[in-house]
């Protein structure tokens, strides 16, 4: 379960994220959507402790991000905006590196790599060095490691960037499974077939602010539209309006 | 104890990670080889010179003038009279002969009517190689001159030694061991290089290359106290440099074994313990280089921009020993806590066959490891830095 409240951040003179609010339940996919640069990488940053807010709370499974990074860290799992992998290590070195961060017993690693790799479709490349993987198989092999300790909270910063058909179709399916196993999910996309596909809840965000919070259904009725693209077209485009 | 295994598991996908690294591992068997090499070549070459002048040709223009003086020379060990080229001076300064010494024709004339002599002495000033030859003729015909002279002043009655008013006596203080010394001063240098190129390639790929690469950020996301992760890079590449350190030792005392120190006119006594001890010194330092390599590093956004740095960082940690191969430093023991200079001048004293107290070896490495932590703890605090993790 994750909670941000009243969220900003600034750069120099640009205010990133000015103002967000928003929850995600356990056993609920939430979609945070927006334009590229609307603040959601930044938000999901600080959500995973390594970025410091100039205000607002965070809180993941009731503890403290900003005060503690570290417990919180335990409980996440992330896939960061950059996958960064090491070309010379293979996909079940990658995933037992991580696993033995999070503080794993050699067995556990073990059994956990041989489920995670059988699931993302890995298998089959495990033992080979991921210089030269496809771009699918790196976000995969990132998405494995971020996974090894189980968590129940899980950040995916654009995860289906610059993946094909099957491997897009294959992280919808990771993502609903994660969903069924009652883990709360949070993911950030610009793509809204993406998001209505996944996502039982949307918050949208737009120069730093949330502009709308709600079902797929809500946002729908919020601004009259009946294609969800459309809907997102008019919140984002509104907010902008205002701020000018 | 979690944290102990976090450097644990840090320091071993380090490890292999460096171990996969053409890179990492090129340069690790290039800086274990460079001292070696040189070495081996420094003393040969020493070798060779020193008998060269032992053992000499020595070509004579107008033997024929100077019977007696060229019948002495023959008779002197090592010396063999051959005829000299037709034109001397092109021969020397096409470097076919070292040295062409020219008896004057008038030579015997001169003799007998006891006026000076003449003969041409004609040699390259510029030519290092050939001077021991070079000044072992002039001191051969020194002798002759003054045994010459001192029969003709007993001929006429007066002491020999009326003629020399003053003599010098040369009194060397150094020993052939400190001689020996500031040959071999060059040795620490050596391992420093060793030390510095051994663990930089591994030092820049953990941190500037991390930040490259983007694998800081997914990184920092496991629950790993920032100093554990400085420090698991810090062994990992410390391992390296301490690696070509060894390997560097233990090859060079190799080579030193197969030196043929006779003909340099040295008794060579430093012990392999003694060279040994070196590494007690050494050692402890290839902990703090690596620790000065990665902290500078972490500033760095790419490889090429850390190997930017370095270059000039390189140069600070050599600086004292090249100082000392043109200003001893031997006998200053209490420079022993300043990182780099003390192990200059403990590895100097060591080298001249006077080893530093066992007190001093660990003043030295607990000051220099104290510095590489204090580097190990500021590199853990500029991970800390926003700027540094998701600045690409």
């Amino acid at each position: 379960m994750i909670a941000i409240a009243g969220l900003r951040k600034h750069f120099g003179h640009v205010e990133a994220v000015r103002d967000v609010t928003f929850g995600a339940a356990d056993g609920t996919v939430t979609g945070l959507l927006g334009h590229n640069g609307a603040g959601k990488t930044t938000t999901l940053r600080m959500l995973s402790g390594l970025m410091r807010p100039d205000a607002g709370s965070i809180s993941v499974d009731g503890s403290d991000v900003i005060a503690d990074p570290i417990g919180a860290q335990r409980s996440m799992g992330l896939l960061p905006d950059s996958r960064g992998l090491y070309p010379r290590l293979t996909p079940r070195e990658h995933i037992r590196y991580f696993g033995e961060l999070h503080g794993m017993s050699a067995g556990a690693i073990r059994e956990r790599s041989g489920v995670l790799l059988k699931r993302l479709g890995l298998e089959p490349i495990a033992d080979r060095r991921v210089a030269g993987f496809s771009q699918g198989e790196r976000t995969k092999v990132a998405l494995a490691r971020a996974l090894v300790h189980g968590p129940r909270n899980i950040i995916l910063d654009e995860p289906t960037n610059g993946l094909d058909v099957m491997s897009t179709r294959a992280m919808r399916g990771l993502i609903r499974g994660l969903r069924q196993d009652g883990c709360c999910v949070v993911f950030s996309s610009h793509i809204m077939q993406e998001v209505s596909a996944l996502c039982d809840r949307i918050v949208v965000i737009a120069q730093g602010e949330v502009v709308a919070d709600g079902t797929p259904d809500d946002l729908r009725a919020l601004t009259g539209q009946a294609d969800l693209e459309d809907a997102f077209v008019a919140l984002s485009s509104l907010e902008a309006e205002e701020v000018e | 104890m979690t944290t102990l295994r976090h450097v644990w598991a840090i320091f071993r996908k380090e490890v292999l990670d460096g171990s996969r690294d053409r890179r990492s591992i090129s340069s690790l068997v290039f800086s274990a080889l460079i001292s070696p090499i040189l070495f081996g070549l420094m003393f040969t070459v020493a070798a060779e010179r020193g008998k060269s002048a032992d053992e000499i040709a020595l070509p004579v223009d107008g033997a024929q003038y100077a019977p007696a003086l060229v019948e002495w020379l023959g008779q002197q060990s090592g010396v063999t009279v051959v005829p000299a080229p037709a034109d001397a001076e092109k021969a020397v300064s096409s470097r076919d002969e070292d040295v062409v010494l020219i008896i004057d024709q008038d030579f015997a004339k001169n003799m007998g009517r006891a006026v000076p002599a003449q003969v041409k002495l004609v040699s390259d000033v510029t030519r290092d190689s050939a001077r021991p030859k070079v000044t072992r003729v002039r001191n051969l015909v020194a002798a002759y001159s003054s045994q010459t002279s001192g029969l003709r002043l007993i001929a006429r009655g007066v002491a020999p030694s009326v003629a020399s008013a003053v003599r010098i006596e040369e009194v060397e203080v150094s020993s052939s061991q400190q001689r020996l010394a500031t040959q071999l001063s060059i040795l620490p240098l050596l391992l420093v290089i060793a030390a510095l190129t051994g663990s930089m390639q591994l030092a820049i790929d953990s941190t500037a290359g991390e930040r490259e690469r983007g694998s800081l950020e997914p990184l920092l996301l496991n629950p790993v106290p920032r100093g554990a992760l400085a420090a698991g890079k810090w062994l990992a590449a410390s391992l390296f440099g301490c690696c070509a350190v060894l390997f560097s030792m233990l090859l060079t005392i190799n080579v030193m074994r197969r030196v043929p120190w006779h003909d340099l006119g040295i008794r060579f006594r430093v012990s392999d313990a003694e060279l040994m001890s070196l590494l007690a010194l050494i050692l402890p330092l290839a902990l703090f280089l690596s620790a000065i390599v990665m902290f500078a590093s972490t500033f760095a956004r790419s490889f090429k921009e850390a190997q930017s740095y370095l270059g000039m960082l390189m140069l600070l940690p050599m600086l004292p020993g090249l100082v000392s191969t043109m200003y001893p430093l031997a006998g200053r023991p209490w420079m022993a806590p300043i990182p780099v200079l003390g192990q200059y001048a403990l590895a100097a004293d060591v080298l001249g066959g006077k080893p530093p107290g066992v007190a001093f070896y660990l003043l030295a490495g607990m000051s220099v490891v104290a510095c590489a932590i204090g580097l190990v703890t500021l590199t853990a605090r500029m991970l800390k830095r926003e700027a540094i993790v998701f600045g690409r």
